[in-house]
């Protein structure tokens, strides 16, 4: 299994980490200079930390756990008005995205009141294509208790529900948030927050496990450095590719479909281990069979 | 502003609470109300609110937002208030006129007329007081309560709306005149 962390640091030989990376076998996910300071997403074996972490207080630089990297969660709101947007959800998805994950955002056409609220076929459908899902509802008990049969139970990727009421009897819901008029700052907020993606965390390790039972023909990292091998990422081109727990987004042209089905991952191509569909919502859709399935790649 | 929330729940009453103090204050007339009273009942999904307009600032005239600066200058010392004052010399004198720097105005006009401008009414927060409360009122009901109704009251300063995602029954129409009689009766 990899470790995925962040390094931040300055840049002077930050290239010797991504050498003792890329040798021990992992990978860089993401990378960002910005004048003398890097950030960077380093993804390797879980039993080479200490070289990484030597190698990192080595060059004075810091490491970080991300216990959501390689998960692309969906954040849903009822609706993009005034009423939902911006906060409280883009708080929620900013402490997402610092503990590592990639987070886009939805509001429902008809997601409002109690009642009248409704998700449609083609909505569930993209909420789907990412790992998780997160729900940001309002203050009032009874919404969201109608809210979430209506909406989330029927969802077949695992999810969240960050409402107003402290203490609800449903299953991964985090209270205390609700309709909220300015950013979460104040300290009492911000470590609501933190519980909240501390929840998240159990929400998507009970998928991890399920995908460790029975493992992927290769991983996504893997398969992310094989397709940019052949399609190297475009300059400025913001994360082309999105690591998901079980596959990938990758984000090319209609005419490159052809060619990312070529490509040679071990001693298959990309076709026979991966399911290739278009995305309802950006880009192409690798979902990876499992070992059992395809049988080993190499 | 004073504020009163009831019927829902300890946290929800809390929240709307804030909720109404921020939102009347984002559309600028939390000091021209004196009291916003709120009923929410989620179960069936009904919202009420009633506000009682008290003392509205007076009409701001030019004297107010600028200063003489010499023979045939006028200096604007509130830049708020700059676009809706040229636009409405121009109006009024045309080219004698002119905008001499961002916040200098320069005026071709005898000595009386200049007088007499400054009397003149620049903005009057009267003028789009209920449509601001409106607004306020439309950021705090819940997004899902669209069918509304408003109930006139015989006091002309209590603005008063109902709302709900079902058809509103009677009962609801009586609860929001009881609530127009504690409002009017707030001191």
């Amino acid at each position: 299994m990899y470790k995925i962390m962040m390094f931040t640091g300055g840049v002077y030989r930050f290239n010797e980490l991504k050498e003792l990376v890329e040798d021990i076998g992992g990978f860089v996910l993401q990378e960002m200079v910005m004048q003398t300071e890097t950030m960077m997403h380093l993804a390797f074996p879980e039993e080479e930390e200490r070289k990484i972490r030597a190698k990192a207080t080595d060059l004075g630089g810091k490491l970080k756990e991300l216990p959501l990297a390689g998960a692309e969660v969906m954040v849903v709101v009822p609706s993009l008005g005034k009423h939902h947007a911006v906060y409280p959800m883009c708080d929620i998805a900013e402490f997402l995205r610092r503990t590592g994950a990639i987070t886009n955002m939805m509001g429902l056409a008809r997601g409002v009141g109690k009642r009248i609220a409704q998700m449609t076929t083609q909505e569930k459908a993209i909420i789907e294509e990412c790992d998780a899902a997160v729900f940001v509802f309002g203050d009032f008990k009874e919404c969201i208790e109608e809210k979430a049969v209506k909406l989330c139970e029927m969802m077949e990727v695992p999810y969240m529900i960050v409402g107003g009421p402290p203490d609800l009897d449903l299953e991964h819901y985090v209270g205390g948030v609700g309709r909220k008029t300015d950013r979460m700052k104040r300290k009492a907020e911000i470590d609501k927050l933190e519980e909240m993606t501390t929840e998240f965390e159990q929400v998507l390790d009970d998928k991890r496990k399920e995908i460790e039972e029975d493992p992927l023909a290769a991983s996504p990292l893997f398969i992310k450095e094989m397709i940019e091998m052949v399609l190297p990422p475009k300059a400025g081109e913001e994360l082309p590719i999105v690591i998901h727990l079980d596959g990938l987004r990758v984000k090319i042209e209609e005419e490159d479909e052809e060619r990312i089905k070529d490509i040679e991952i071990g001693e298959r191509k990309l076709s026979e281990i991966c399911e290739i569909k278009k995305s309802l919502y950006e880009g192409y859709l690798l979902k990876i069979l499992t070992e059992a399935e395809t049988g080993s790649v190499f | 502003m004073e504020v009163k929330v009831e019927g829902g729940e300890e946290f929800a009453n809390k929240s709307y609470e804030k909720i109404c103090q921020d939102t009347f204050r984002d559309v600028g007339v939390r000091s021209s109300l004196d009291y916003a009273y709120m009923y929410c009942n989620p179960k069936e999904y009904v919202f009420i609110i009633a506000v009682k307009i008290g003392r509205v600032p007076s009409p701001v005239k030019i004297g107010d937002v600028t200063l003489r600066a010499g023979k045939d200058e006028l200096k604007i010392t509130e830049e708020r208030h700059a676009p809706r004052l040229l636009a409405m010399l121009w109006d009024k004198y045309g080219e004698r006129v002119q905008q001499r720097a961002r916040l200098v105005v320069g005026l071709e006009l005898e000595e009386e007329e200049v007088e007499r401008l400054k009397d003149l009414i620049v903005y009057d927060p009267r003028e789009d007081l209920v449509l601001r409360i409106l607004d306020g009122i439309d950021r705090i009901l819940p997004e899902g309560a669209r069918v509304r109704t408003s109930i006139p009251s015989t006091a002309a300063n209590i603005i008063t709306i109902i709302a709900s995602e079902n058809p509103i029954g009677v009962e609801w129409e009586k609860k929001a005149e009881k609530m127009i009689g504690e409002v009017k009766g707030h001191v």
